[in-house]
């Protein structure tokens, strides 16, 4: 016989509901107070804080940034230099190093951090001879532009 | 030269449960297929009532990974044992870094004392006024 619905006795009862549960808090274990125990306050947290990690992502490549740059305004200060006037002079050289690769020359390499500066400061000096001075090409030119076809 | 990771499956169901019909149509007629094509992995089928069946790999530096097959088709059986092959056994978290150096500084790490002149570090005999 055809029956449409089942019986009245029947129950469909959630018996994976601590699972479901622990899915949630398993994120939340962490966290302070009691919304890493109670259920209704992790969710909330949690949500929360997978939005701000999601949007710290763009976030995190600006603080990156900001933090090599204050670690090579340190380094070039130890021999002389700022910041603005060693990235422009080695940009002039063509020496491409990017924010990263300098801070960790600079920490773990201190002597390659050292050449670069000198060449960052004979370029600047070869600059203000070029723009001021009478023309004639010192020895050992730096500031010559080397063209690669 | 290629060293597979994947050291032993282990296919853990029971002859009779209803979830482990895929599990057993998988062992008669797929896995001898795969055990010949994948030469250095060792199947192992042992029979366990009462529990759900599943498949355990071990990797050659120790991890153990389970995983469910219950109610689960030959063919799907056999995608996730390949992709079980081709995995090694590191544990399936973030990676940090894609780098890592155990020597990081060839010249010396920074200290706040490299650039300063050493007169402030070498402790010799007295110096003598000159």
């Amino acid at each position: 016989m055809v029956v449409l619905s089942a019986a009245r006795w029947l129950r469909s009862r959630l018996t994976d509901r601590f699972w479901r549960v622990q899915e949630v808090l398993k994120y939340a274990r962490h966290f302070r107070g009691r919304k890493n125990r109670c259920y209704k306050l992790a969710v909330r947290s949690v949500r929360r804080a997978f939005v701000r990690s999601t949007k710290a992502r763009r976030e995190k490549k600006r603080f990156l940034r900001a933090l090599w740059i204050t670690r090579i305004e340190a380094a070039s200060l130890e021999h002389g230099l700022k910041y603005p006037a060693f990235i422009s002079n080695l940009a002039k050289s063509q020496v491409e190093l990017n924010r990263k690769v300098l801070a960790d020359l600079a920490i773990y390499e201190p002597k390659t951090f050292k050449s670069l500066a000198a060449l960052a400061q004979r370029r600047r000096q070869e600059g203000f001879l070029a723009a001021l001075g009478d023309g004639k090409e010192p020895e050992g030119i730096f500031s010559r532009i080397v063209h690669h076809h | 030269r290629y060293v597979r990771q994947l050291q032993r499956l282990q296919f853990l169901f029971s002859p009779t449960a209803a979830d482990a019909r895929g599990a057993r149509q998988f062992v008669e007629e797929a896995a001898q297929d795969f055990a010949r094509q994948h030469p250095d992995v060792v199947l192992y089928v042992s029979p366990r009532s009462g529990t759900a069946p599943l498949v355990r790999a071990e990797y050659l530096n120790g991890t153990v990974r389970e995983e469910l097959i219950a109610s689960k088709t030959s063919e799907e059986i056999v995608q996730l044992i390949t992709k079980l092959a081709n995995q090694s056994g590191l544990d399936i978290i973030r990676i940090r870094k894609p780098f890592h150096t155990d020597n990081p500084s060839v010249q010396g790490q920074w200290h706040p004392l490299t650039n300063k002149p050493s007169i402030l570090t070498v402790q010799g005999p007295r110096l003598q006024p000159q």
